[in-house]
């Protein structure tokens, strides 16, 4: 088979696929941040000895861990407008489904982070009359946080893959740019094969940057 | 706000749903069986000293694992053909991606469970006569087969999820079904609702088994 590659077709539409992977770029960072916020208070309802607080988180993160996230996209743009009668554009439809969904994950991991702490510090710094919060905070996070750190790099590179879901909403993102620019074009293999290229490049190069950042802190520890 | 559901239309969209899951089972199989077995494959090639064999495992497991999963689904519908010369239906180019995807993934497993014995257990099979490809069967794989078992499951659990993606290509598996007959009746919420519920049930027995392993195997060590 003999193809014409024509590249050309892409670079003159280059800034397209550039305003979708500031797109991209946004949304996952806006959902990283909310994902942790959510993890955060999901995971300490997991750890609580209060049942109530207990049950609906486990059920929460279950619930996410166990369907497909396109379902989630689908449900809070489509579903959740006719219960709360109120209908979200696709940034918030996307936003909503990705940091409740990695909200899920994160809770995993910070439960996980702190759980593998032994109990005997625990009791240890409670005899030592410090209350709950103050062995969290001094005892227990500062040794936990570090070893949530790659577990919680990992996911927050999932959930940026994720965010191509949002194309389906018509997000204006890398891959719904993408799409736009082959209907321009008709060069779906060039411009399909630019923006994984422009994917790989992002996500490789930051998981390199990360690989160092966690060999740095493993040896401070 | 009031919301009154209709139960009927979940009723009534059921069958047409579970005709959805038989082709995502379809997929799942598929591709979890083939991606397994390519997996393995790579695997050998990524731990072989030859660098020829070498670099090109090394690439293709980055670039599938480095870039969002619709992307390559829609890479090999949309941009795959061209250089092929045939159109894909999109059940083949969607279980082409997930195969490819899931053996990528499971290339890392299976190097990780080899490169954890150690090196001296080659040298010694070495000695005692057996080939390399004895070691691997009668020495390696019987170790790591076992410790590696969460991580396999944990990787169908994700396929299991991915596969819902194929609804984007327009495969008739039953995210597809699900957002088909929600626009007929305009009922995403209770339609949408199902689809999350048919999945959980699908995941969750794999996903309990693979946390009651994973303790298991923790315990054992």
């Amino acid at each position: 088979m003999q193809y014409q590659w024509d590249f050309a077709a892409v670079w003159n539409h280059f800034d397209m696929l550039i305003v979708g992977l500031i797109g991209t770029v946004e949304l996952a960072l806006v959902s990283i941040v909310l994902g942790v916020i959510v993890g955060f208070v999901v995971a300490l309802m997991r750890l609580s000895h209060r049942r109530a607080l207990r049950t609906p988180a486990t059920a929460f993160v279950e619930f996410y861990r166990n369907t497909p996230p396109i379902v989630h996209f689908f449900w809070f743009f489509y579903a959740l407008p006719i219960v709360i009668g109120v209908s979200f554009d696709p940034f918030t439809a996307a936003v909503l489904a990705l940091s409740t969904q990695s909200g899920a994950f994160y809770a995993e991991v910070f439960r996980g982070g702190i759980v593998s702490i032994e109990r005997g510090q625990w009791e240890g710094a409670k005899a030592l009359g410090m209350n709950y919060r103050a062995v969290l905070r001094r005892v227990i996070l500062p040794q936990a946080l570090r070893r949530m750190v790659a577990p919680f790099v990992d996911r927050s590179f999932e959930l940026t893959k994720t965010t191509a879901l949002a194309s389906s909403l018509a997000y204006a993102e890398l891959l719904y740019q993408a799409m736009q620019v082959n209907s321009i074009t008709y060069r779906p293999m060039e411009v399909y094969t630019t923006i994984a290229l422009m994917y790989f490049v992002v996500l490789f190069a930051a998981s390199n940057l990360m690989r160092l950042v966690e060999y740095r802190l493993s040896r401070v520890g | 706000m009031e919301y009154t559901w209709d139960f009927k239309v979940m009723l009534d969209s059921f069958p047409l749903l579970l005709r959805g899951l038989v082709v995502t089972i379809e997929l799942w199989i598929l591709a979890f069986a083939i991606g397994f077995s390519l997996g393995f494959a790579v695997s050998l090639a990524r731990v072989s000293s030859r660098g020829w064999l070498n670099a090109p495992a090394i690439g293709y497991v980055e670039i599938f694992r480095n870039t969002p999963v619709l992307v390559q689904l829609i890479w090999f519908y949309y941009a795959f053909p061209i250089i092929l010369g045939q159109q894909l239906s999109p059940f083949t180019a969607a279980a082409l991606a997930l195969t490819l995807n899931t053996s990528a993934y499971c290339a890392e497993i299976f190097r990780g469970g080899i490169v954890s014995i150690a090196r001296g257990q080659w040298e010694g099979a070495k000695a005692i006569g057996m080939t390399r490809a004895m070691t691997m069967r009668r020495v390696i794989l019987p170790q790591v087969l076992k410790r590696m078992l969460p991580a396999f499951t944990n990787r169908g659990i994700e396929l299991a999820k991915v596969t819902s993606l194929a609804s984007l290509l327009a495969v008739n598996e039953i995210m597809y079904q699900g957002r088909l007959l929600s626009s007929t009746y305009y009922r995403p919420l209770e339609i949408l609702t199902v689809v999350a519920l048919v999945y959980f049930v699908l995941i969750y027995p794999g996903s309990y088994l693979s946390a009651r392993l994973e303790r298991r195997l923790a315990a054992r060590d």
